[in-house]
């Protein structure tokens, strides 16, 4: 490599690539905010319309900035991640809804990418957005982007081109793979988790290392494939729930995290405090942690001390040089309510950490979902959020409430539903459009006349029939029970 | 790889600034450079002592501690990945995480995997393999048959049938058919669950205020709520054995703020807790004092001398304002051993403060056996003006070495109080000649009649013939200050003999009896200057003339 004629110092590798790759998020976001925009517009107004038009203006502009700098420009979705000239677009608060409504207008229109050239003008984004809206309403069929393509084309549009997702097998065995490596991490994490705590149990030395490890693994999950490792929530083991809850409440609350927009460490943070919330139980007796029926006075108290016994127990878990101040807060935050007449009570001035808010929504997700000594009969999830959003005096923080739901739909992963079509349904994911958060994803596990179904069939319930119209709908929520579904075996 | 072999060791001997550690860095990223004209990236398969490019061993070290291929196998690294830009920043970072991996101890919380995790490359990528066996349980799906709880059965019961048609029929009764035409409410409203902007500011305050917040006083507070509601002796004990381990480690860390909070908070503890039992409160009641005791004091301060970065004025005296009285002897006996003048200044101002609010200390170190102590604390007396210090100072004055009286007798000028004063009347005819000058000038300056026996002994009589000019000055002025009108005669003796066979005073002597006729001011001791204006003696015309003009002109 040679100095440049004029010997001014030239940017680095990575000062290059990094700056590229800020500005393709920035640039990359704004221009799917603008699309958005455009969609929506279209949607509701006619074309003459000053919104619309002035959404087309913007899109104009948004491209062409984009375009002077990259010279051609490619969106590509790969699973629920969009990538604008392979710069992945971080998903957070201010972008969410455009990015998810973006990604279910192409996946309705079987497009996998666009790529745009210079030479792109208005009238040619135009019939783009406006062949887009059209095509997915439309009913699903295999040659509907072929169909769009050469819309494209008759309309004009020479330098915009469509493309089908990469490969349907590559992503079923990425899909699988990811899966496998969900299980493989859900497992050590268990592992890993009942280890220490019947450590601390036992009065032995922790091993910390190990649980920094396994929850490096769900923060890595969690920002590769959420949903396959949200799905093994549903395992509610009835003899290992101190272990699986624990796990379970730092998946979800690391998956809340992730949609606060935290960074990486900050997930680890939040993750760490979420696995030991409730170390402190590993200092209340058995006989009162399992005891079948209602609990004493004395008991009560007792139970009551878990989160305080959670701090003291931190402490002994390593020197002083390495204390987890903010798990302490946590486990001794979780029950306290936003209000603070939870437990325990506090004297000195106090304000909740915001990691205390996620975790007391998980641990109280999860813990209403599951089935206990005390509660034979679990809640269905969407009870369980229906409460939690409604009901104030319950303590939680209502936007954190309202972030969680988005997270996983009212109707949560592992739901089991009736669709008005007699068919049973366990909830596979949220709909990636929160504008579709009534109609998740559904597998569909028995068929009207009643069969079982195994594996089952992943449908989308946002997606509309030729008419327009919805061809199944949740009607009820109901215990799988019922119906012999394990529902932990469909996603496992 | 033996650049960054070598380089690894260079930055782990040396500092950045050094030319040696410099030149490391620049070899590995020249050779990393020539790298990346022959490919897009590194990827290099990590075995026990070896580690291969595309087949080729390219780095071989048998020495396991030597070694950077085995660094990384140890601990499960089966693969590793560089990407163009890595030679700029993360190479170096990398190698650091690899010198501490090698220097972890076996129980450590962190092993190198967690340490390069928490670094995030964004250009170096690594394959891992776990490797001590979890007890991980395999997630497998269950056996056929119906859920966690349920036995079989028709529906209803626990346990679900599998039979098809008794599943239709309870799908039936749990739904009953739609009917045609009816919409769902839910289908329009599609932003019930949407964030504002106002919730996503929210959101963002919060996760910010998370990470601004003080978590060490925030678990303290906790401590402290713990401590005051919960009456078990065992809780209540175990806490207080939490609070005393912590307060070392903490003032190892500089938080020298939190452990002023816990020594505040436990005086609160003390009035406001309900059932402390005698042995709790004893200790809460004697945390202060111990921190206030020498050794404590003494890794405090040594810390602060030895740190890098030191807490500000107000974060020391928070700490030092709920130290006990005791410990200001120890802090006066550090100040002179405190190398950074920064920390001297720090705990000067802090001890002050320790000293104006307890007289009583300040007698007990102006009578420490260590010499250090005691003049160190005569000084702070004299700054601070303390008007209880005299009483401490006279054994000083009587039995110390020549530092500290002199020392003494400067405070106690500025203090200045009748006490002080009274010692400055003895120290005129103290043994040393600086003592002596020191307080005879103050003496004089202030008009300190009582003195004037003394001095007018000294002018007139013998003890000042072997004194040197400066100290003979100073005595006939103060004698001069001291005197007025009535001392006008026996300046005047010594300064014009009258007759042949009259004593002849010397020249020096007789030039500061025109200095102390100077200090009177009156037109008679004018009177006497001028008849020896053209005395022959240059140094008695010189003093008679500057005396002429502190006089100042005949009316």
């Amino acid at each position: 490599m040679t100095a440049p004629a004029g010997g001014g110092k030239r940017p680095s590798m990575m000062e290059t690539v990094q700056t590229t790759d800020g500005f393709l998020r920035h640039a990359g976001r704004d221009f799917l905010v603008v699309m958005y925009t455009a969609f929506r517009s279209l949607k509701l107004y006619p074309i003459e319309n000053a919104q619309v038009q002035k959404a087309l203006d913007d899109l104009s502009a948004t491209t062409k900035q984009l375009l002077d700098v990259e010279r051609e420009l490619e969106i590509r979705i790969q699973g629920e991640f969009i990538f604008v000239n392979s710069t992945r677009l971080r998903l957070d608060l201010d972008n969410y809804a455009s990015f998810s409504h973006i990604l279910n207008i192409f996946q309705q229109c079987g497009v996998g990418a666009v790529r745009m050239d210079e030479g792109v003008d208005r009238r040619q984004l135009q019939v783009f957005v406006s062949l887009l809206l059209s095509y997915a309403a439309k009913e699903a069929n295999p040659n509907k982007l072929f169909e769009l393509s050469q819309k494209l084309t008759d309309g004009g549009v020479s330098f915009i081109s469509v493309e089908p997702p990469l490969e349907a097998e590559e992503d079923v065995e990425e899909e699988e793979r990811q899966k496998e490596a969900a299980k493989r991490t859900y497992a050590r994490s268990v592992a890993v988790t009942k280890e220490v705590i019947n450590s601390i149990r036992m009065g032995r030395t922790a091993n910390v290392k190990k649980v920094k490890r396994a929850v490096q693994a769900i923060v890595d999950q969690v920002l590769n494939n959420e949903s396959s490792l949200v799905g093994l929530t549903t395992l509610r083991d009835y003899d290992e729930y101190t272990f699986t809850h624990s796990v379970n409440v730092c998946i979800f609350s690391v998956a809340l995290g992730r949609k606060l927009g935290l960074t990486k460490l900050q997930l680890y943070d939040v993750g760490m405090a979420a696995l030991f919330h409730d170390v402190g139980k590993s200092r209340v007796p058995l006989e009162v942690l399992n005891k079948d029926g209602g609990l004493t006075e004395e008991e009560w108290r007792i139970m009551q001390a878990h989160p305080w016994l959670g701090v003291l127990t931190l402490f002994g878990l390593r020197g002083y040089g390495e204390i987890p101040y903010r798990g302490m807060v946590v486990a001794y935050e979780h029950h306290m309510k936003i209000d603070l007449t939870g437990y325990p009570k506090s004297i000195r001035p106090r304000i909740l950490s915001i990691y205390s808010k996620i975790i007391a929504v998980a641990d109280g997700f999860d813990a209403a979902t599951s089935r206990r000594v005390y509660q034979t009969v679990p809640i269905q999830p969407d009870q369980v959020l229906k409460e939690m959003w409604e009901n104030p005096r319950r303590g939680y923080d209502p936007v954190v409430v309202k972030a969680f739901i988005n997270l996983i739909g009212i109707y949560p992963v592992g739901t089991c539903v009736i669709l008005d079509t007699y068919e049973v349904a366990l909830v596979h994911n949220a709909n990636p459009d929160v504008g579709h958060v009534h109609r998740p994803v559904v597998r569909i596990v028995t068929t009207p006349d009643g069969a079982l179904l195994k594996p089952g069939t992943v449908v989308d319930l946002s997606e509309k029939d030729a008419n327009g119209n919805y061809p199944r709908t949740i009607v009820k929520v109901t215990d799988p029970v019922k119906y012999g579904i394990n529902v932990s075996d469909y996603f496992v | 790889m033996q650049i960054v072999s070598k380089g690894m060791r260079a930055t782990q001997l040396y500092m950045p600034n050094n030319p040696v550690y410099q030149r490391a860095v620049e070899n590995i990223r020249t050779a990393f450079r020539q790298i990346w004209q022959a490919t897009d990236d590194l990827i290099l398969d990590i075995g026990e002592t070896e580690m291969r490019w595309e087949d080729h061993v390219i780095y071989n070290q048998d020495q396991r501690h030597e070694s950077i291929a085995w660094t990384l196998y140890k601990d499960g690294v089966r693969s590793l990945s560089f990407k163009p830009g890595v030679e700029d920043l993360e190479i170096v970072r990398f190698l650091g995480v690899l010198q501490q991996a090698k220097n972890l101890q076996a129980d450590a919380p962190d092993d190198l995997l967690t340490l390069l995790w928490a670094e995030d490359f964004q250009l170096i990528s690594y394959t891992f393999r776990e490797l001590a066996t979890e007890n991980a349980v395999p997630i497998e799906r269950s056996e056929a048959g119906p859920s966690i709880g349920g036995a079989g059965g028709t529906p209803g019961d626990e346990g679900g049938s599998t039979d098809p048609m008794a599943i239709r029929r309870q799908v039936e009764e749990e739904a009953p058919p739609k009917r045609e035409g009816l919409v769902s409410v839910d289908d329009f409203d599609t932003t019930l669950y949407f964030l504002d902007d106002k919730e996503i500011e929210y959101l963002h305050k919060e996760v910010e205020r998370e990470y601004a917040q003080d978590l060490r006083r925030n678990v303290l507070a906790m401590l402290f709520d713990l401590l005051e509601l919960q009456i078990y002796g065992t809780v209540r004990a175990e806490l207080i054995s939490i609070v005393e381990n912590f307060i070392p480690y903490l003032l190892g860390a500089g938080d020298f703020r939190s452990v002023a909070f816990i020594l505040r908070e436990c005086k609160v503890i003390l009035q406001r807790a309900r059932e402390v039992i005698p042995e709790h409160r004893q200790v809460l009641e004697q945390l202060p004092t111990r921190l206030s005791q020498a050794d404590a004091l003494s890794q405090l301060l040594q810390s602060l001398d030895e740190a890098t970065s030191h807490p500000t004025e107000e974060d020391l005296s928070e700490l030092f304002s709920e130290l006990r009285a005791d410990a200001l002897t120890p802090l006066m006996g550090w100040l002179p051993k405190l190398h950074n003048e920064r920390v001297r200044a720090l705990v000067q101002s802090s001890a002050e403060r320790l000293a104006q609010a307890h007289a009583g200390e300040v007698l007990k170190a102006l009578a420490s056996s260590d010499a250090v102590v005691q003049i160190e604390m005569v000084r702070v007396a004299g700054r601070l003006k303390l008007t209880g210090a005299p009483e401490g100072m006279g054994p000083l004055l009587e039995h110390g070495e020549r530092d500290l009286k002199l020392a003494v007798v400067e405070a106690l000028t500025t203090i200045g109080s009748p006490s002080a004063t009274r010692l400055l009347e003895k120290a005129i005819d103290d043994g040393e000649r600086d003592v002596r000058i020191t307080a005879v000038k103050f003496l004089g300056q202030r008009g300190h009649r009582n003195a004037f026996p003394r001095i007018e002994a000294a002018v007139l009589g013998a003890k000042l013939k072997e004194a040197d000019l400066t100290e003979k000055m100073a005595f006939f002025e103060a004698y001069g200050s001291l005197a007025g009108a009535p001392g006008i005669a026996a300046l005047e003796k010594i300064l014009i003999s009258k007759g042949l066979l009259a004593r002849k005073e010397d020249p020096e002597t007789r030039a500061c009896a025109a200095m102390a006729l100077g200090k009177i001011r009156t037109p008679a001791a004018r009177d006497v200057l001028e008849k020896v204006m053209q005395d022959k003696e240059p140094l008695v015309r010189n003093a008679v003339n500057r005396a002429l003009r502190e006089v100042g002109p005949a009316t």
